[in-house]
């Protein structure tokens, strides 16, 4: 069985079964520097050990570097603000190296670039070569495009998809065997909450469904996001690609947006799901949002599945996981959660989940 | 005659000031600053501040500004036995000559629009400028960056121009706080290209100074680090741009504006080497791979030659559209206008794809509020790459790789001990990480 069916068999399985529940660890940590090691080894043995995910295997690693790395919010390094801390990365590595994992691939689809994911996570204000002695077999690319593959991924999403029935990808979300997700704890300005599930929008590349993606074949060159095609349909994805399933698409970002998610996250499946709560925003994603401002919740929370880590969340943000549109966090969209959950990938009833650690009284941190 | 012509002489190591008062006791606050030449206002009733300036081997101007009797201004300044004065402004040619007809230091500083390349004069400037910081953008996006005000661009096509010493005199906004880091920013956006920002405090700030208030003397005691770390330094002036990218451009029309092509090169942080028009030679595009031409109506037949030359022995030129030309700056404007800024664009986009992820000296990561300047030693056996930094928080994790292969790396900052930083092999050259930068930082390379 190749990884493509395997993908697919595994997902087609959870689309039939009741929506699957799996613990959240939250964890206190105050800070990106002293302590973190031991903070992120407890949730990850309260989650049941690295080892047991990792060792032997590919484990590739979606980052949240989310806009242009120019864009800083007060001035400040990124990842005190909207972006993944580049420590805690090195810190996951290096446990994930110790955990004997073969290889360590991060990704990220990298804003209006081609180019490689090194220079993108220097101009970040990463220290790459720090990262890479993190662990043995660390590997970067960029997924905007081909990027080190000879052909695109075309991960189906099985059962009844929402939007689109099957996504290219770069090659390094099938070329993997376990995925990891390592969201920014932040509010979204279309989706309300931007966790793990949302972090998924990136690893489509802009190369096939950006707003300069070529018309007939993918554009290997992008300098732009996604916002005409996916957010606004305005534009479709390149024809060599699958195409949206609706022949009249709904041009409502807080419609499409999340159901695109939701099918990325049932063509991907999150193996894991990291959520980076020791400083960050509030009030959008990034600086373009206004009314954004800093936060220090001071919290890591971390599952295995990444719908109820993302309810625990939004639980610990303040809000109800299970809020329809028209309640914040979700005043003018859907719930991607709820649709996710709608879609079999995991439940955002917390009755049902087992939070480890912290519970979720002791680390709210309300968001509004 | 003969003190002038001794100011004259120094003017090109002067470090001038606009000073807010005549009293001779403020000069106690010039103590552990380099600042060697005051610009006052007007010339003081009597000797005492002059003399006692001249103690501390400080040399007073004082300011005249257009409207003046320059006459009665320059006899008012010889009586108070000042060295000269600093005619700021719009000036008729007859009232140079009243000026200059005195026998004492004349500094011409006049408006953007009317800059005049005397090669006679010790100080070539303008009296205005953008206010250096990072504007705000009138609405954000994911994709925008922070465009940096910036005189580097106008300052470094100057300075290839003249070999005077180069002065800007612009003045912090009006009903506007101003933080010190605004103030290092200011000093160090020319200084790093060799020219200086007459230091010019505002009104609050010059009061609290005055009064001796702590917050202001420690501010000010940045800014006289600052200065003298420009001065500890001041052989880089004479250094040469290392680069790779040459930019060709006339010395008429709008090339004399901010904002324009050497800025959008600046703030994408390519070391770019202005080459004037008239001084185009084959030795100056003698280590030059690609060559911007801004103003190719501007060229001799001899120098399109030395283009062509150019081209054939493998260089790449990218010409500006025929016909393409800014036009010349109006009265009072120092920046382009959108429709000037739109007509750039044509030129930029070329630019922008000819320069790709090539590495013309350095490539610079992480320094989006900042502005870097690349220069040479002499005999090209050091570099410096200087940065500064126009955020309001220092910068972390600045990575630079550099074209060519170094074996040694030292980090130099306002107030600091050298650090020697660590250097390794990346394609096509060397890399160098630099932990931290808080106003100005400079790696000097062997």
């Amino acid at each position: 069985m190749t990884r493509r069916e395997l993908l697919g068999l595994t997902a087609a399985l959870l689309a039939r079964s009741q929506p699957p529940a799996a613990p959240v660890v939250i964890a206190r940590a105050e800070s990106y520097t002293a302590g973190l090691e031991p903070v992120l080894s407890t949730v990850f043995d309260q989650l049941g050990g690295l080892e047991r995910l990792v060792r032997g295997k590919t484990v590739t690693i979606k980052l949240n570097l989310t806009g242009s790395p120019a864009l800083r919010f007060q001035g400040r390094p990124l990842g005190v603000t909207h972006y993944t801390h580049p420590n805690i990365a090195g810190v996951v590595a290096q446990l994930m190296g110790k955990a004997g994992a073969r290889r360590i691939r991060f990704v990220e689809s990298c804003w209006a670039s081609g180019g490689p994911l090194e220079e993108y996570l220097l101009d970040s204000g990463w220290n790459v070569r720090s990262l890479q002695n993190a662990a043995p077999g660390v590997e970067f690319e960029n997924t905007n495009n081909l990027g080190k593959g000879k052909r695109y991924s075309r991960l189906k999403v099985p059962g009844r998809a929402y939007m689109y029935p099957a996504f290219d990808l770069n090659h390094s979300y099938e070329d993997t065997d376990v995925f990891v997700s390592i969201a920014k704890l932040k509010n979204h300005d279309t989706c309300g909450v931007t966790l793990s599930l949302k972090n998924l929008f990136g690893i489509t590349p802009a190369s096939i469904y950006g707003d300069d993606a070529g018309e007939q074949e993918p554009n290997e060159n992008p300098t732009k996001g996604r916002a005409e095609s996916l957010h606004f349909a305005r534009r479709r994805v390149s024809r060599s690609a699958p195409q949206e399933i609706s022949a009249t698409p709904n041009p409502d970002p807080g419609y499409r947006v999340p159901r695109i998610v939701v099918d990325l996250a049932a063509a991907r499946p999150v193996d894991l799901a990291i959520i980076d709560g020791i400083e960050t925003v509030a009030g959008g994603e990034g600086p373009w949002v206004e009314g954004l401002r800093l936060v220090r919740p001071g919290l890591i929370i971390a599952g295995l599945n990444p719908v109820c880590t993302d309810a625990v969340a939004t639980a610990v943000m303040g809000y109800d996981p299970r809020a329809g549109r028209g309640t914040a966090p979700f005043r003018q969209c859907d719930n991607t959660i709820l649709l996710a959950e709608a879609a079999g990938l995991g439940t955002a009833d917390l009755s049902k989940i087992e939070v480890r650690g912290l519970t979720i009284e002791q680390a709210k941190y309300p968001f509004s | 005659m003969v003190l002038a012509l001794l100011l004259a002489l120094n003017l090109a190591d002067a470090v001038p000031a606009r000073w807010p008062s005549a009293d001779p006791k403020t000069l106690d606050l010039l103590a552990e600053t380099p600042i060697n030449v005051l610009l006052l206002e007007r010339a003081p009733a009597g000797t005492a501040f002059s003399e006692a300036s001249a103690v501390r081997g400080i040399s007073v101007l004082a300011v005249v500004r257009p409207g003046a009797d320059v006459a009665e201004a320059v006899r008012q300044a010889a009586a108070a036995k000042l060295a000269g004065v600093m005619l700021e402004g719009a000036f008729s040619a007859s009232a140079w000559d009243a000026a200059r007809s005195a026998g004492l230091a004349v500094v011409e500083l006049p408006p953007r629009h009317e800059l005049r390349l005397n090669p006679a004069a010790a100080v070539t400037g303008v009296a205005d400028g953008v206010w250096p910081g990072i504007r705000a953008q009138a609405k954000a996006a994911a994709t925008g960056g922070p465009w940096i005000e910036t005189n580097t661009g106008f300052l470094r096509y100057l300075r290839a121009n003249t070999t005077a010493a180069v002065w800007i005199g612009n003045v912090p906004p009006a009903n506007t706080v101003i933080p010190v880091t605004s103030y290092l920013a200011a000093i160090a956006d020319a200084a790093v290209v060799g020219a200086r920002w007459i230091v010019a405090l505002d009104e609050d700030f010059s009061r609290r100074l005055l009064a001796r208030e702590a917050a202001a003397l420690k501010d000010w005691a940045r800014i006289g680090a600052l200065l003298r770390f420009f001065e500890e330094h001041k052989k880089w002036r004479r250094w040469r741009p290392y680069g790779q990218l040459a930019v060709v451009q006339g010395t008429d029309g709008g090339t004399i504006l901010s904002g324009g092509i050497l800025d959008m090169l600046v703030t994408r942080h390519l070391p770019v080497r202005p080459v004037p028009a008239p001084k185009l030679t084959a030795e100056a595009l003698a280590e030059a791979r690609w060559v911007v031409n801004v103003d190719p109506e501007a060229l001799s037949p001899e120098q399109k030659e030395v283009l062509r030359n150019f081209t054939r022995a493998g260089g790449t030129l990218l010409n500006a559209p025929p016909g393409w030309k800014l036009p010349a700056p109006q009265p009072g404007q120092i920046t382009l206008s959108d429709k000037e800024l739109a007509q750039i664009d044509e030129i930029w986009r070329g630019v922008n794809s000819m320069i790709g992820r090539t590495n013309m000296g350095v490539r610079l990561f992480n320094v989006a509020g900042m502005i870097s300047s690349l220069l040479a030693s002499p005999d090209g056996k050091q570099v410096v790459l200087q940065l500064v930094n126009y955020t309001s928080y220092p910068v972390e994790s600045v990575t630079a790789h550099f074209l060519g292969k170094f074996t040694r790396a030292r980090l130099l900052a306002p107030g600091e001990p050298p650090r020697e930083l660590e250097l390794y092999p990346v394609e096509g050259g060397t890399g160098c990480d630099i932990p931290q930068v808080s106003a100005v930082a400079a790696l000097v390379l062997e």
